[in-house]
């Protein structure tokens, strides 16, 4: 797995950045997490947005999965633990849950990425529905297993299904932040 | 950064997913055992959050007044011809309203009318109840220093709301008429027929000793009766409703269930005395100790 900062360990075949330069990097690595964190908190306020509560978790794992595969750098292991634990405090679910799923996740789709990165957008999300299926099974498991008895499966089938559906709308919205990086990346 | 080779540097950076991973199954165990501290931790997290929600349910209140204000706007014109409407029959009513006061006023003086007297009221803000006898009664903020007494009607916005049972100095205590206490005697308006209307905690009290030959109408008007001279009659109450088949519910006027204001009337039913009848046994007046009526009977110096 190559890993971002590979041009930064050698200072001296690379020109100095300036500071500028180096925010500019700073704030594009952190704009997933940014974009995930805000839908969190956009979330999770009490205005009554409709499936609130379902459509988070599939909003803040599509987004893990589309930057593990796409550009790592963007999402990397402690920005996703991050996210995680402060979904797990925002929401209602035990601590540390959200975190466990969300690194699987993030390991899933690092793992697979360039395999993933080759094939069809189909395939991508065929792979993509098998992890929010997972997720969500795992996700009803720890909580049965944490209240001791079996909970209704129905909201985690929602939540599944929420997570298949949403992955092309932010699927098509992340490419073009992509690529409108990318843009800004070669002058 | 600390002066790694690049092998090492990649070695640890595979290392950090499952150092990652099991620090996250450590937190959900420690969160488990130690539930005060999570609920602490999120409560923190909420309290900073607290502002941004805010923020956020301020900004969604102001869209939803746009969205609104521009739904209000693509009625406006329907609303404004609506309005001109009702207007120009209220107007209408009003000139009417105004002719009859006149010829009722030039048939009252034909007819050398004595004018009733114009009953006293004090108005008082409503408190909650905090308790008491009675499951729907209110109180008020008006007591004897006021002129509030036991006995007097109070009247809400659009009509009858109940009666004074108990006064102090500074607050009166108010049987609302759909206590399960309250019976009270009513009339009618279209059927012309009196009947007890009886509270049963709920917001309609029923109707009870109707005329079998005059059924309440739906949606007749239902105003106080004059019997027994416990109320003066006219005052209006509510409309006929029925409920179900054969249960005749009166729905008051007044909203009994959120009331701000009260007007207390003191009628004086005591100053229209009946004049003196030789021989009438007279009935027992509902505001005073049954006197014995034999008592003139008697010579004097023999009672007792």
């Amino acid at each position: 797995m190559p890993s971002p900062r590979h041009t930064s360990w050698d200072p001296d075949t690379e020109p100095q950045l300036t500071l500028r330069q180096r925010l500019d990097r700073a704030a594009r690595h952190l704009l997933p997490t940014v974009f995930a964190i805000l839908a969190i908190i956009i979330f999770s306020a009490p205005v009554g947005l409709p499936g609130a509560a379902e459509l988070l978790p599939a909003i803040v794992l599509s987004t893990v999965f589309f930057w593990s595969v796409w550009r790592p750098s963007g999402m990397p292991p402690l920005n996703v633990f991050v996210l995680g634990l402060f979904m797990d405090l925002v929401g209602f679910t035990p601590l540390g849950v959200s975190a466990f799923i969300l690194l699987l996740a993030h390991g899933t789709a690092s793992y697979a990425r360039f395999g993933l990165m080759r094939s069809n957008f189909l395939v991508v999300w065929c792979v993509f529905g098998l992890v929010g299926a997972g997720a969500a099974a795992l996700q009803w498991t720890l909580a049965c297993v944490f209240r001791l008895h079996s909970l209704d499966p129905a909201p985690a089938f929602f939540e599944a299904l929420l997570c298949i559906g949403i992955y092309p709308l932010l699927s098509a919205t992340s490419s073009w932040f992509l690529r409108f990086l990318d843009e800004k990346d070669t002058p | 950064m600390l002066p790694v080779s690049i092998q090492v540097r990649q070695a640890l950076a595979k290392l950090v997913l499952p150092a990652l991973l099991l620090l996250s199954v450590g937190i959900m165990i420690g969160g488990q055992v130690e539930k005060p501290v999570a609920d602490r931790a999120r409560m923190y997290v909420a309290d900073g959050l607290a502002p941004l929600w805010s923020l956020l349910a301020h900004g969604q209140n102001g869209a939803f007044e746009i969205v609104d204000g521009l739904r209000e706007a693509r009625h406006l014109a329907q609303e404004n011809s609506r309005l001109q409407a009702e207007n120009a029959n209220l107007r209408r009513w009003y000139e009417v309203a105004i002719s009859l006061a006149r010829e009722n006023d030039a048939l009252k003086t034909e007819l050398h009318w004595v004018p009733e007297p114009t009953p006293a009221f004090v108005t008082g803000r409503v408190v909650a109840d905090s308790g008491g006898i009675y499951a729907r009664a209110v109180l008020l903020v008006a007591g004897t220093q006021s002129g509030v007494q036991t006995g007097n009607i109070a009247l809400a916005a659009d009509g009858l709301a109940g009666r004074v049972t108990e006064v102090g100095a500074h607050a009166a205590r108010i049987l609302l008429i759909t206590d399960i206490a309250s019976r009270l005697p009513v009339l009618l308006e279209s059927s012309h027929a009196s009947a007890i209307m009886a509270g049963d905690n709920s917001p309609t009290p029923h109707l009870l000793y109707y005329p079998q030959d005059a059924r309440p109408i739906e949606g007749e008007r239902v105003v106080t009766g004059g019997q027994a001279g416990a109320l003066p009659a006219g005052i209006p109450i509510g409309r006929v409703h029925y409920l179900h088949a054969g249960q005749p519910a009166v729905q008051p006027f007044a909203a009994l269930d959120h009331l701000t204001m009260l007007r207390v009337f003191d009628f004086k039913p005591s100053e229209i005395e009946p004049p003196e009848a030789p021989g009438h046994v007279p009935l027992a007046h509902p505001r005073r100790p049954l006197a014995l009526p034999f008592k003139t009977l008697l010579p004097p110096g023999q009672e007792g």
